[in-house]
């Protein structure tokens, strides 16, 4: 065990050790010492430490807004006079009723699964880092490119109700309009995406002991 | 500059800054980060031509796709469509511009903003990159062009109005046209398009003038 681990340290080294850094824009390796990249003279960074705060906050921001967004209706619906507020939930909920079982699965996905996964993923994410647990890190960079790659799929609810909201508007007979969880739920894809974009990865490779992964 | 040689046969992780010795990959295959999976670089092909091609397709397909509604009911006798822009607007129009304003730029402003830095980044690849303005304008698209691609999300609008559709089935009679087919062609040919490009390739063309 030591000697593998002993030989990963002579192996495994880290950019920032040998002078080395990567242009956040263009991914050029460039010599840290050189203070901005050579290709596309942004200025280099080793790290961004500050990072994680921000991402925490904007991952907070994010949980109280998408707490809102489920709370209030998304959608007020007249149909012949009478008024229904559909929060994200029960318009699930109605399509489940209805039958359109494989549209309720897409819908409940991306819009109660994809947010709600996202948050604790990346709660989990920052908690690693901040408070050194003993998780495997290659693992929580599985799960986190995979909320890179499945955070954007929630904009699939907002669209849908752009289009209702156009078609359906005939007054007292049927009426669509949107509700104020729709802007919340617009503001948690936006800060949930910028959370992760934000979040320096490296930092988890930095701080975390090696040992979980020896294995 | 023994240094700079030393680095050239290396890359660096971007996700976990782990130092990876570079090989030379045959033309599929991409490259992963050993410690955390990263994928970290491919051969870096994108054939000029066929990304003019496509582009220029992509580019003229967007205007009926746009122009021409992608959804339509009839409802006791009467009919209304909306086209993309027209929905986001709708959305705009009762006080939810945030949503409206969400919805307008990853279905209508970036695509065709990145539509058209990529066929910028063609032409200046053809016939410019020995111009100073050239290579200039070339560095400043390309670093845009990451952003551009991920606020583009044409594959979920064609997702989303097949789901409205389903779902206003339920009080009317709802009718795809022209515009859905148009809307659905620029999605493919935008996604064919993006297959073909390569950032990489096209920071490249930067470095060897
Ligand atoms: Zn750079
Ligand atoms: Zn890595």
């Amino acid at each position: 065990m030591t000697t593998s681990s002993s030989l990963d340290n002579q192996t495994q080294i880290q950019g920032m050790n040998k002078g080395l850094c990567l242009c956040k824009v263009c991914r050029k390796i460039n010599l840290t010492s050189n203070g901005s990249c050579t290709r596309c003279h942004a200025p280099l960074a080793t790290r961004n430490y500050a990072s994680i705060g921000q991402s925490w906050a904007l991952l907070i921001t994010a949980v109280i807004l998408l707490v809102l967004a489920n709370i209030y209706p998304i959608t007020l619906i007249t149909n012949r006079g009478v008024v229904t507020n559909d929060t994200i939930f029960s318009g699930t909920v109605h399509l489940v009723k209805t039958g359109m079982i494989p549209i309720a699965i897409i819908v409940f996905t991306a819009s109660v699964l994809v947010p709600w996964l996202k948050i604790i993923g990346l709660a989990i994410y920052l908690t690693a880092i901040s408070f050194n647990l003993p998780v495997s890190k290659k693992k929580l960079m599985v799960g986190f490119h995979i909320i890179e790659w499945i955070g954007r799929w929630s904009m699939l609810d907002l669209f849908v109700i752009s289009i209702t909201v156009a078609l359906v508007n005939m007054g007292q007979l049927l009426d669509a309009k949107p509700a104020p969880a729709a802007t919340a739920f617009a503001l948690v894809i936006l800060l949930t995406q910028l959370a992760a974009k934000v979040l320096d990865t490296r930092l988890l490779w930095d701080r975390l002991e090696p040992q979980n992964d020896a294995k | 500059m023994a240094h700079t040689d030393q680095h050239q046969c290396h890359v660096l992780c971007r996700s976990c800054d782990l130092v990876v010795q570079k090989r030379a990959l045959p033309s599929p295959v991409r490259a992963l980060c050993p410690r955390c999976g990263t994928a970290l670089y491919d051969t870096p092909y994108c054939s000029i031509n066929g990304m003019l091609a496509l582009c220029i397709a992509a580019l003229i397909m967007f205007f009926p796709a746009n122009l021409l509604p992608v959804l339509e009911i009839h409802f006791l006798g009467s009919i209304r469509n909306t086209t993309a822009f027209q929905a986001a607007i709708a959305v705009g129009d009762q006080g939810y511009w945030v949503v409206g304003v969400a919805v307008a730029i990853s279905a209508v402003i970036a695509p065709l903003l990145l539509l058209s830095s990529i066929l910028a980044q063609v032409c200046i690849a053809k016939f410019a990159l020995h111009l100073e303005l050239g290579k200039k304008t070339l560095r400043m698209l390309l670093k845009q062009q990451g952003l551009l691609s991920q606020l583009t999300m044409l594959e979920i609008y064609v997702l989303s109005f097949l789901v409205s559709a389903f779902q206003l089935s339920d009080f009317a009679d709802v009718h795809m046209g022209m515009g859905t087919f148009c809307f659905t062609m620029l999605f493919l040919l935008l996604l064919f398009l993006q297959r073909e490009y390569n950032l990489e390739h096209m920071w490249g063309l930067l470095d060897d003038n």
